[in-house]
């Protein structure tokens, strides 16, 4: 409680710099493929330029989905800034997906 | 009973009793499905079939959807297996796959995630078998039943394709006869077991049913088990009384005049009922039974209903059987137990441990009239059918009391409990009054196997024993040794 403003306000504007998100997909299936191009377009739009993508092929590289507790797939994972988000599907509900990465303010 | 079919490859769950209601185990290669509510042994089934096949080299993936991995591996330890040994050893995986219900969902999903993951243990320690624990909760996350329907059915064919043996588990709604939400699952799987857990009388009892079983025969009946300090148990009535094993030499019934009566005492391996009134002295007489086994250097189970180990001791002090002796060479292990406290499955497991673990040459039980205190008078049966199966394979020999209400009466009364069948040899007790004196009057009524004596005889219960004022005459078949000579 008794944290420097300075540092909090510090922490704060790092974060909301740059954007690390880790995409689970299976291969090159129809619905990760969708995912990823749904990813790509909406980072485009509201990221430009702070953003990272990483995709992790479940199938090749399980021990990341176990790390990471992915059980469902295509799984978009928020890593920073924090906290920590998960969004299942295949990202086309564009505005849920905004909500959840905290980039839209209305009620999905 | 029965139905036949061609005969397909099995794995024995080495679930004891199970393999006998499945005709050799679950199908090799297939899924089987265990649904049941909450606390009917489901995990620990999946755990036992686990660490049955990672012990036998056959290593297997545990998939946990709804428990910790921790809690998994605590659970199994309170049941003697250690998976935290068998996982270091490479023969078991744990994968928790734990939705926390915290994910935001948007747009088309599916669950390759899970395959991937449990996918690359398979992989790593070359699994043969692999245990889905609460598949129910991971398809909640899907929330429509199609979208259930289209995983279930994606799961099923990754699992066949692999030619792994599966088990995995549902919790079924409570109260209801089936899975409704599920049905698919009942559907697709190729062996489906039910565990029902339901309280009757006031006492709980656990229930199996084989629901199907495609391309395999299967016991239809639903088959009471417990949970036991190493897993499940099942008792299979249907089976007992096939295995039984011939009577055996005789043994003295520790009375001179019972042995004449009875062509020189009880058989080994037999099951001998005393019935009497209260009072006629049929502990007295199972007692002499047990002090004179425990003399000759056998082992004696003793399992009383009716008084506390204290109380049997100090009550045959009075009679002059002491008992202490035997106890002290431990020789005589008294069980004692309130038939009220637990259920007749309970009861039985219990005394199951103790003849495993005692290993005794006789059991005796005091008495049969007490069991129906159990819940009611089909778990006395159940109870005391399988006891005395069970011991007749081991060719242990048993001696059972029954406390009869009339003053006349012969075991008449047992047929209501329907088990006489398996009783081999029926000692009658009785009082009569005979020139304004009461005394004690003994009567073989039956004797399998042997010829036997079918006066009555006077006896007597004096502070050094049991004793016959006049001697016992021989059975008449010593005369005629055609008569009732031979086994049956």
């Amino acid at each position: 409680m008794s944290q420097n403003p300075r540092t909090k306000l510090g922490r704060k504007k790092g974060t909301r710099d740059h954007y690390l998100l880790r995409l689970f997909v299976v291969g090159l299936g129809p619905n990760s493929k969708l995912a990823l191009s749904n990813l790509q377009s909406l980072c485009c739009e509201h990221l430009e330029g702070r953003y990272t993508i990483e995709v992790i092929d479940v199938v090749k590289n399980y021990q990341a989905a176990a790390r990471d507790n992915i059980l469902i797939t295509p799984a978009l994972v928020l890593v920073t800034p924090l906290p920590r988000v998960v969004v299942l599907g295949n990202l086309s509900d564009r505005q849920r997906v905004l909500f959840a990465l905290r980039l839209s303010g209305g009620d999905p | 009973m029965h139905v036949r079919g061609r005969p397909i490859a099995k794995v024995p769950t080495q679930v004891s009793g199970l393999d006998e209601v499945l005709e050799g185990g679950l199908p090799r290669g297939r899924t089987t499905l265990v649904s049941g509510g909450p606390g009917s042994g489901k995990t620990v089934l999946g755990l036992q079939f686990l660490c049955a096949g990672a012990l036998a080299g056959e290593p297997g993936v545990f998939v946990t959807l709804e428990e910790r991995a921790e809690v998994v591996r605590q659970n199994a330890l309170s049941m003697g297996w250690n998976l935290a040994a068998l996982e270091k050893a490479g023969r078991v995986a744990i994968v928790e796959a734990r939705l926390f219900g915290e994910e935001v969902t948007a747009g088309d999903f599916d669950i390759q995630g899970l395959l991937a993951i449990v996918g690359g243990q398979i992989k790593r320690i070359r699994a043969r078998r692999v245990v889905m624990d609460a598949l129910d909760v991971l398809l909640r996350v899907f929330n429509d039943p199609q979208r259930e329907r289209n995983e279930l059915y994606r799961l099923h064919e990754w699992l066949m394709n692999r030619g792994l043996t599966n088990l995995v588990t549902a919790k079924a709604q409570r109260g209801g006869e089936t899975v409704s939400q599920y049905e698919f699952l009942d559907f697709m799987a190729d062996c489906v077991l039910r565990l029902d857990h339901r309280v009757i009388g006031q006492v709980a009892t656990r229930r199996l049913r084989v629901i199907k079983y495609r391309g395999s025969g299967f016991g239809t009946n639903e088959y009471p088990y417990v949970i036991g300090t190493h897993g499940i148990v099942l008792f299979p009535l249907t089976r007992a009384g096939l295995a039984h094993q011939p009577l055996g030499e005789k043994v003295s019934s520790g009375l001179t005049g019972l042995d004449i009566m009875l062509d020189g005492g009880y058989r080994r391996a037999s099951c001998i009922l005393v019935t009497g009134t209260s009072g006629t002295g049929k502990t007295t007489l199972t007692s002499t039974f047990v002090q004179a086994a425990c003399r000759r250097g056998e082992r004696v189970l003793s399992l009383s209903f009716e008084e506390s180990r204290e109380a049997i001791v100090h009550a045959m002090l009075s009679a002059g059987i002491d008992l202490r002796p035997a106890l002290r060479a431990r020789r005589l292990m008294i069980q004692t137990g309130l038939p009220e406290a637990m259920g007749s499955d309970d009861h039985l497991i219990r005394a199951l441990e103790a003849i495993d673990s005692f290993k005794p040459d006789h059991v005796t039980l005091d008495a049969i009239s007490a069991c129906v205190r159990m819940g009611s008078e089909q778990a006395a049966f159940d109870y005391l059918m399988r006891l005395v199966c069970i011991l007749k394979e081991r060719g242990i020999s048993c001696i059972l009391t029954n406390q009869i209400s009339g003053m006349v009466g012969t075991d008449e009364e047992l047929s209501g409990i329907g088990f006489s069948s398996v009783v081999d040899a029926v000692i009658q007790l009785r009082f009569v009054e005979k020139d304004q004196e009461i005394t004690r009057e003994i009567l073989v009524i039956k004797s399998r196997g042997s010829a036997h004596s079918n006066r009555r005889q006077t006896f007597v219960i004096t502070d050094h024993g049991i004793e016959f004022p006049d001697d016992p005459l021989p059975p008449p078949s010593r005369k005629r040794p055609a008569g009732r000579q031979g086994g049956e």
